[in-house]
């Protein structure tokens, strides 16, 4: 075994010492600030097809109101389940699935229990049965978000649930309500 | 060939000296604060399932701790070193991963297409930023203590230690969001099933291990000097590949729907998924520790003197196995205080070992002759308990039926949460 020479201390990567460290110190802020910088300025918005039904997940399909965009960071299409985000000016439509073993009441009960558990999101109103045109029976209702005010609605169908959840500030919601509640009735399970 | 070990200096009390230090300080304290907001939320929300997932992945990291802890036997890391690479994991690499992750899934949802991001956002997202944000853990750790890492054992340690670290926070996180998701209030059963699927069944071949073979490239490009920088700096990159691949394996839709939902198939999945990885880790670790440990046990070949080391003794330090069979020859000779005191002689050969290396190196190093007395006390209390040297017995019945228990009752609890869990 041979002795430990001069270039063998002095090299790479512990004798680099502050440099080095502050490298390390910069990939991580690349990664924690950097990609999202990144993300925030690349448009996340896409013109959602007017009209035509838009497959959110597991077979559930719903027609976007019109004039809406698809948030693609909120949309994500699946077999089982899935997610799709639209946006109507600065208010915000979006519509889960997954699968879920329980009945209608279950379902609103876990939606508003989801609800209430975020910090600063409470229950208004009382709560309403709405339908859709393709059949599926379901339950609506009301919550505010400190400045901003929103709609839940929630349907069981086929061994899903289907949640709804409308946000944005009292002025563009009672705008863009009529138009979001027609969607939100467009909503239709087809059976793949 | 290149010698499997570089011997370090001893370590240097002036580490708070080092302004390497001090960046790692503050990076695990920023750490620190994004990740105590982040549970002062789900405390507030859910204090009952956020303090038994905290107490169940605790517990959880307790024996992978323990082994990491004493998979280099020859040459244990520092604790304060293992807490600092532990800690990196879960306070650093997680606060980084968590927007990370996010922005680099919604870019490939943005620059590809929803339908990409849904199916293989998470093998390609999550698995690129975690396994860099928690490889930067182990250069960290040769950053403030070069001296420290001698062998490729020592990156795979740190690796692991990283990989633990990330682990446990991550999967805390996950139990919350399960409980959030559940809607069903503060109630613990979400935080349990999470605790089976990605504790029990999913951690063996988790970020632990992922951390493990990254970890084992860093080891290999401090070490071996002897190789070009170029080669160094490729095998490196190669193991870092290795983990992502590993991940991006583990995270990927593949077998996800098409071997079905019972027991057969998750384990199947599992298997498909997980062990490979597993395979090659093992493979490595065992290599790395045969390595150095033939190194050491050949340093201490160069000793003629029995009451340090006996030939026989040699046979047994340099297999995890043999030292194990060792203490046990010892408690049922002479008792449990002869099996302690077995360990505590294995452990002293091996400082013992480490000295001789140092000053083998030309690295000065005063530490030698105590090390000598160390083994030499040992000895005498050996001696004492009428146990002299610490050698291997032949196998009993008791030990082999112990460990056909062990395994087959492990069989049956991973059978039993694969039915529960695939519903079979």
């Amino acid at each position: 075994m041979g002795r430990v020479t001069r270039r063998h201390l002095t090299d790479l990567p512990g004798t680099l010492g502050l440099p080095a460290a502050l490298a390390v110190a910069s990939m991580l802020a690349a990664l924690a600030l950097g990609l999202p910088a990144l993300d925030r300025a690349v448009p996340a918005e896409r013109a959602a097809a007017s009209g035509r039904p838009y497959l959110v997940g597991a077979g559930v399909t719903v027609v976007p109101p019109a004039g809406a965009t698809l948030d693609v960071t909120g949309t994500r299409p699946g077999n089982d389940r899935g997610t799709a985000l639209f946006r109507i000016d600065r208010v915000r439509y979006a519509i889960e699935v997954e699968p879920f073993d329980g009945d209608l009441t279950a379902a609103a009960v876990r939606l508003r229990q989801r609800i209430t558990g975020t910090s600063g999101h409470h229950i208004t109103g009382t709560q309403l049965a709405v339908s859709t045109a393709g059949g599926l029976a379901g339950v609506q209702g009301g919550y505010t978000a400190g400045d901003r005010d929103g709609r839940y609605a929630v349907f069981v169908a086929h061994g899903l649930t289907i949640e709804v959840m409308v946000s944005g500030d009292d002025t563009d919601l009672g705008r863009a309500l009529p138009a979001i509640d027609a969607s939100t009735r467009t909503l239709r399970y087809e059976n793949r | 060939m290149s010698e499997p070990v570089r011997p370090g200096a001893h370590r240097s009390a002036a580490l708070v000296r080092q302004p390497a230090f001090w960046v790692v300080i503050v990076l695990l304290a920023v750490g620190a604060v994004r990740i105590s907001q982040i549970m002062a939320i789900f405390l507030k929300s859910y204090p009952i399932a956020t303090l038994t997932a905290i107490l169940l992945f605790g517990l959880l990291a307790v024996p992978f701790w323990l082994f990491l802890s004493e998979l280099d036997f020859m040459e244990r890391e520092p604790p304060s070193l293992r807490v600092v690479a532990f800690a990196w994991g879960g306070l650093v690499a997680t606060s980084v991963s968590i927007p990370g992750s996010t922005a680099l899934d919604n870019l490939i949802a943005k620059l590809g297409s929803p339908d990409l991001a849904a199916e293989w956002g998470a093998a390609l997202a999550g698995p690129t930023v975690e396994e860099i944000a928690k490889t930067l853990g182990v250069v960290a750790i040769v950053l403030i203590a070069r001296s420290q890492i001698n062998s490729v054992l020592d990156g795979i340690v740190y690796g692991a230690l990283v990989g633990l670290g990330f682990q446990i926070v991550e999967d805390v996180v996950f139990a919350i969001g399960a409980v959030r998701s559940a809607g069903e209030g503060d109630q613990v059963q979400p935080v349990i099933t999470t605790f089976l699927v990605r504790g029990f069944l999913a951690g063996v071949w988790s970020h632990t291990l992922f951390g493990a073979l990254a970890g084992a490239g860093i080891g290999y490009l401090v070490v071996n000097r002897e190789r070009g920088r170029p080669r160094r700096i490729a095998v490196a990159g190669l193991a870092l590949f290795g983990a992502w691949a590993s991940h991006s394996l583990w995270n990927s839709p593949l077998f996800r729907e098409s071997l079905g939902d019972g027991a057969v198939a998750l384990l199947a999945v599992l298997l498909f998924k997980g062990l490979p990885p597993l395979l090659l880790v093992l493979y490595l670790v065992r290599r790395a520790h045969d390595r150095e440990a033939a190194y050491y046990v050949g340093i201490l070949a160069t000793v003629r003197e029995r009451d340090l080391i006996t030939e026989e003794e040699l046979r047994v330090l340099g297999s995890g196995s043999r030292r194990g069979a060792a203490r046990r020859h010892a408690a049922a000779r002479a008792g449990r205080k002869a099996r302690a005191a077995v360990r505590r002689l294995q452990r002293a050969q091996a400082g013992l070992a480490v000295e001789l290396s140092r000053a083998e190196a030309g690295i000065p190093d005063e530490a030698t002759p105590a090390r000598a007395a160390e083994v030499r006390e040992h000895r005498a209390t050996l001696a004492a308990l009428g146990h002299p040297e610490a050698v291997e017995g032949t196998r009993s019945w008791r030990h082999t039926a112990s460990t056909l228990g062990t395994v087959a009752v492990a069989i049956a609890v991973v059978w039993v949460a694969l039915s529960a869990l695939g519903g079979a």
